[in-house]
């Protein structure tokens, strides 16, 4: 069969070029004809990628939304049936999810504020050239390149309550008298979680912003600089608002990313202790697997995308994302 | 002109991929899947699988999942009806399995062989799976004994005697592990497990109140009796009073054995197949292996023995009878006591004969020296019905609570066992004629 | 504060910065390094921490490829990034351009749809996934790989492309049009060139996105041999012990294609996107 997805993305492909085609006819034909045409043309730019998107996506996105509402548990196949919003209801009953929720919205506010943060500070510091730039950059984004779980087992082994390097250094630098145990306390798994997030993911904010900055015009800020413009009303003024397309985005990806991101707490603390570290996604994980219930799992999964999807929403609104032009 | 060369690498893009993949299998083939894969694994299946092929003319590949995803992949397996022909199986996963169907029963299958085996296995194993899911799944690899890892060198230096013959009671082995606990020299008694798995060693030992019983006739929970909860507290003792670092309350296996052979703890509770990384990592005057202690109540041995990868058939497998051969191939005391040995397990066929690693004077002496002990009694399980959600959240996560001080021990305890009851009565009510569970040992 | 003073202090400020983000970026890069050099011992010996490998060996790297066979591994993770790299980048070129340039019906909500297409937790789209492609008899093959990072990764390419095609003005487009060009050729040899620097940056991040990538990795492939980077250093973990050696020299290795990657890249990226670039 994998033949015949083959044979399917070559029809896709031919067709494209074949509606190609056809248009460049018709508005060779048809001189005065071309605003029809031209409505054809986005649609068929696009058109490779939603259809496909559209497939790998819609049916998962139905059917978990279907299991959702659907009492589905793997150790009883027999047993299927329309629950009535019971998975939703056990999962608001959990008494941790109070917890989680709080987790979760520490985790991404703190990681992806910080990450902004630091990603928007370095790229405005990298702006002007020096010496050894090139190389400076290859070293700072290099974090971005590694694997989440190998991050994930280096912060875990590193910030080891016993045997860790992190508490060596503090105290060798003298700036704690006792180990820590950061994995083993409440709060402060949760702090390393955010800071294994933050090293990873600058990178991201400050390539994006390095290169969105790179587009402003120089004479502006020379008009600017003979106004007499301070350094902080520049950029609110001037360097903000050009490259506020970018930052709304970056902004908005970065946090749905965060959100559903798992992988660095299960490989760091594993959620603990006792749930203190626990996010919805990776509570989502290892609960659902192991509990082989999808129905919750789903349920957790369309909670997940509501929230998401009403901070999208809200997100674009707040920031007048229209008004500037971009939808 | 542009366009067509941009479609044509479109194309090519596309389908090179696809050229370039894996190819597919035809014949009679079975496939095998190892959930604890490692170099040393794969090598020795391979060369196995060779030999089979050269006997029988079965092709077998050897697909493996890194432990750590291994139950989520079977799960996926399992719902998609993918599942290999051959699964190793690791016993906690034997209720889901069971419940949902994706393994049958080999009962015929072992009919009229199972003199071949030892007693571990016709009594212990398979009695218990008999009693638990009514009816035999597995074959086990090989066994697992637990035992406590000691450090030889640290109780020497406290004067402490320790005789792995004679054994020792729970008393004692707690009454050591605060001996060995030694802050000025970085020393800790036990390498304490806080994290995923930490009930399972609690469990046993507040079984030993009970007599090795984890449910009475009518499903209800016989291990949160006002003696039980004293133990919880006993137990987590150990970490409150600092004979576990701070940070043990998140501790997994990796922590558990790393602090042991890394020497920053003086002790662990774990099974025979640790044994291969405490000779590969330190030097044979630093370690010894004590058995499992002994109840205070009733002075007997309570050691949970299984199997940790048995071979089981799935039920979507084309070729159960085939699959079957393979395992009796892997099972065949040559081939066993190989695998055994190259694993750490103790082999399961009464053929072994004696060989002298398993011998008095190898490093398996004290586990061997278990299996034989008039003392030793199996406690029972869990249940038969699933319980791995429990497993990887509820469990630990009460005792993490409880040794937070969020709760006390009685409120702890109470919520696990709650809810273990619950299922059990469930599982009663849905199976009329099934009885709970019962300790088992050697001299039944 | 005179002019001077004011640029001074922002320049020592400046330097300040970048010299403690160095620090804070190399310091765990730098402990994987000397971690992969240290002998396993040395590695798990919980009283003695050291900085410097006691005994430098090459042996955690000389078992990564002989044991547990890094090669093949690299291979595979290499086929698998780069087409779904090269793919993506063409594709995003399309929709991004589509976007950018036209308005038309239905552009709000497709945009939408690609922005929930981001929240959806993987796992609810794996499984469908594993489905069908085990009913295709795709499973254990690098497509099937190939197209969940496809998937995975589209809309973000989509959508970055895009805001760099922002950039470039339409009037460099309608100079190219009054001189008789197509849309086709106005895209190619107008825009394209300027861009480029945005598609490079745009393949490196698809690249990177399925370089890294775990969980797929482990649930569509069956055997070893077809194993990429993230899934075989993962089985470094056992069940009892973890070769932290071995897998630190794997994690090292694993960052250099993607380090090269981002150090051609940000050359571009940041000394060529300069699309102020109005002619005349």
């Amino acid at each position: 069969m994998g033949w015949q997805i083959a044979l399917y993305i070559l029809l896709v492909v031919a067709l494209f070029i074949v509606g190609l085609r056809l248009l460049r006819r018709h508005e060779k034909r048809h001189p005065q004809k071309i605003q029809f045409s031209r409505k054809l043309e986005p649609y068929l730019f696009v058109m490779p990628v939603f259809v496909l998107l559209l497939l790998a996506f819609g049916y998962p996105l139905i059917n978990s939304v279907l299991m959702s509402l659907q009492n589905y548990k793997l150790i009883q196949p027999g047993n299927i049936y329309f629950n009535d919003f019971g998975n939703f209801k056990t999962l608001f009953a959990d008494r941790d999810i109070g917890l989680i929720i709080r987790n979760s919205l520490i985790y991404v506010v703190a990681s992806v504020g910080l990450q902004f943060l630091l990603g928007m500070t370095l790229a405005l510091a990298l702006r002007r050239k020096f010496r050894g730039r090139g190389l400076y950059q290859a070293i700072v984004f290099l974090p971005w390149a590694f694997s989440a779980f190998v991050v994930g087992l280096m912060f875990r082994w590193s910030f080891n309550g016993e045997y860790g390097v992190v508490n060596d250094l503090l105290m060798k630098l003298g700036l704690i008298s006792e180990k820590i145990a950061w994995l083993g306390t409440p709060g402060l798994s949760l702090l390393v979680v955010i800071l294994a997030m933050v090293w990873m993911g600058v990178p991201f904010f400050a390539i994006m912003y390095l290169a969105a900055l790179q587009s402003i015009p120089e004479d502006v800020y020379e008009a600017a600089d003979i106004d007499g413009c301070g350094a902080i009303r520049r950029y609110f003024a001037i360097t903000l608002p050009y490259i506020k397309p970018t930052v709304i985005m970056t902004l908005l990806l970065r946090t749905i990313w965060v959100f559903n991101s798992f992988d660095l707490i299960v490989v760091i603390t594993g959620g603990g202790p006792a749930n203190h570290s626990q996010t919805l996604p990776s509570y989502m994980y290892t609960r659902a697997f192991s509990g082989y219930d999808f129905g919750l799992a789903s349920a957790l999964g369309v909670i997940l995308m509501l929230a998401l999807g009403i901070y999208a929403v809200f997100f674009l609104k707040v920031t007048r994302y229209n008004k500037a032009g971009d939808f | 002109m542009k366009k067509r060369l941009m479609a044509l690498m479109l194309c090519l893009a596309l389908l090179a991929p696809m050229l370039l993949a894996g190819a597919g299998a035809s014949g009679v083939t079975l496939r095998f899947i190892d959930v604890s894969p490692s170099p040393v694994r794969q090598e020795y299946f391979e060369k196995t699988f060779a030999k089979f092929q050269e006997e029988t003319g079965i092709r077998v590949v050897y697909e493996s999942v890194p432990w750590d995803d291994a139950a989520n992949k079977l799960t996926i397996l399992g719902t998609s009806n993918q599942l290999p022909d051959v699964i190793t199986t690791w016993a906690g996963w034997l209720g889901q399995f069971t419940s949902a169907g994706w393994v049958i029963p080999l009962k015929d299958y072992i009919a009229g062989t199972e003199a071949e085996y030892t007693d571990t296995v016709t009594k212990l194993v398979w009695k218990g799976e008999n009693e638990l899911y009514g009816d035999t799944y597995t074959v086990p690899d090989g066994m697992m004994v637990k035992g406590v890892f000691v450090r030889k060198d640290w109780a020497a230096e406290e004067g402490i005697a320790l005789d792995p013959a004679k054994g020792w009671t729970y008393s004692e082995y707690f009454d050591t592990v605060r001996k060995l606990t030694n802050p000025e020299k970085n020393r800790y008694g036990t390498s304490f497990r806080g994290a995923r798995g930490a009930f399972d060693p609690l469990f046993v030992y507040l079984q030993t109140f009970t007599g090795g019983r984890a449910y009475a006739d009518d499903g209800s929970a016989l291990f949160n009796s006002p003696e039980a909860v004293a133990a919880y507290e006993v137990w987590n003792g150990l970490y409150l009073d600092g004979s576990a670092p701070k940070d043990a309350i998140n501790w997994g296996f990796i922590e558990m054995v790393d602090n042991f052979t890394g020497g920053l703890t003086g002790t662990l509770i774990n099974d025979s197949e640790v044994t291969a990384t405490c000779i590969a990592n330190m030097q044979d005057e630093q370690w010894m292996v004590m058995p499992m202690p002994a109840s205070d109540v009733d002075g007997k041995i309570y050691n949970t023995i299984n199997s940790p990868y048995a071979y089981s058939i799935s039920a979507n497998s084309q070729n159960p009878d085939a699959a079957w051969e393979l395992i009796q191939f892997l099972t065949r005391p040559d081939n066993n006591i190989e695998y055994c040995k190259l694993t750490g397990l103790i082999p399961i066929k009464k053929d072994v004969g004696d060989d002298p690693f398993y011998g008095p004077d190898g490093y398996y002496a004290t586990f061997m020296q278990q299996l034989n002990d008039p003392r030793l009694v199996v406690p029972c399980a869990f249940g038969p019905f699933s319980y791995t959600d429990m497993h990887q959240g509820m469990m630990h996560e009460e005792m993490q609570k409880y040794l937070l001080g969020q709760q006390d021990a009685q409120t702890a305890l109470g919520y696990v066992a709650g809810e273990l009851e619950n299922r059990m009565k469930q599982f009663l009510a849905d199976n009329p004629g099934s009885a709970v569970e019962q300790p088992k040992s050697l001299s039944d | 504060m005179t002019d001077r003073t004011k640029r001074g202090l922002s320049t020592t400020g400046r330097v300040l910065l970048l010299a403690v983000y160095l620090l804070l970026v190399v310091l765990p890069i730098y402990w994987m390094m000397a971690t992969s050099f240290k002998t396993h011992t040395e590695i798990i010996d919980a009283q003695n921490l050291t900085y410097f490998p006691q005994e430098v060996t090459g042996e955690n790297y000389d078992q990564l490829f002989s044991m547990y066979n890094y090669g093949s591994m690299l291979k595979n993770s290499v086929i698998i990034s780069s087409s779904t790299a090269i793919v993506i980048t063409l594709l995003s070129i399309l929709g991004g351009y589509a976007f950018a340039r036209y308005e038309f019906r239905g552009k709000g909500s497709m945009l939408l749809f690609f922005l929930l297409t981001q929240m959806i937790p993987g796992i609810l789209v794996i499984i469908p996934l594993y489905v069908i492609f085990a009913n295709a008899g795709l499973i254990n093959t690098r497509f099937s790989l190939f197209v969940y990072y496809l998937v995975v990764n589209l809309p973000f390419c989509v959508i970055t492309m895009r805001s760099f095609f922002e950039r470039i003005p339409y009037t460099l487009e309608e100079a190219a049009f009054v001189d008789g060009c197509t849309r086709w050729q106005g895209l190619f040899r107008i825009i394209l060139p300027i861009m480029f620097p945005g598609i490079v940056a745009v393949f490196v991040f698809a690249f990177i996105g399925s370089w890294n990538e775990l969980i797929a990795g482990t649930i569509f492939i069956s055997t070893s041999d077809m194993w990429t980077v993230p899934v075989g250093l993962k089985s470094l973990i056992g069940k009892y012990d973890v070769k932290w050696g071995v897998l630190m020299a794997g994690g090292v290795l694993a960052l250099l294609p993607t380090a090269v990657m981002f150090a051609v890249m940000q050359r571009f990226v940041v000394e060529g996107l300069t699309a102020g670039a109005v002619k005349g």
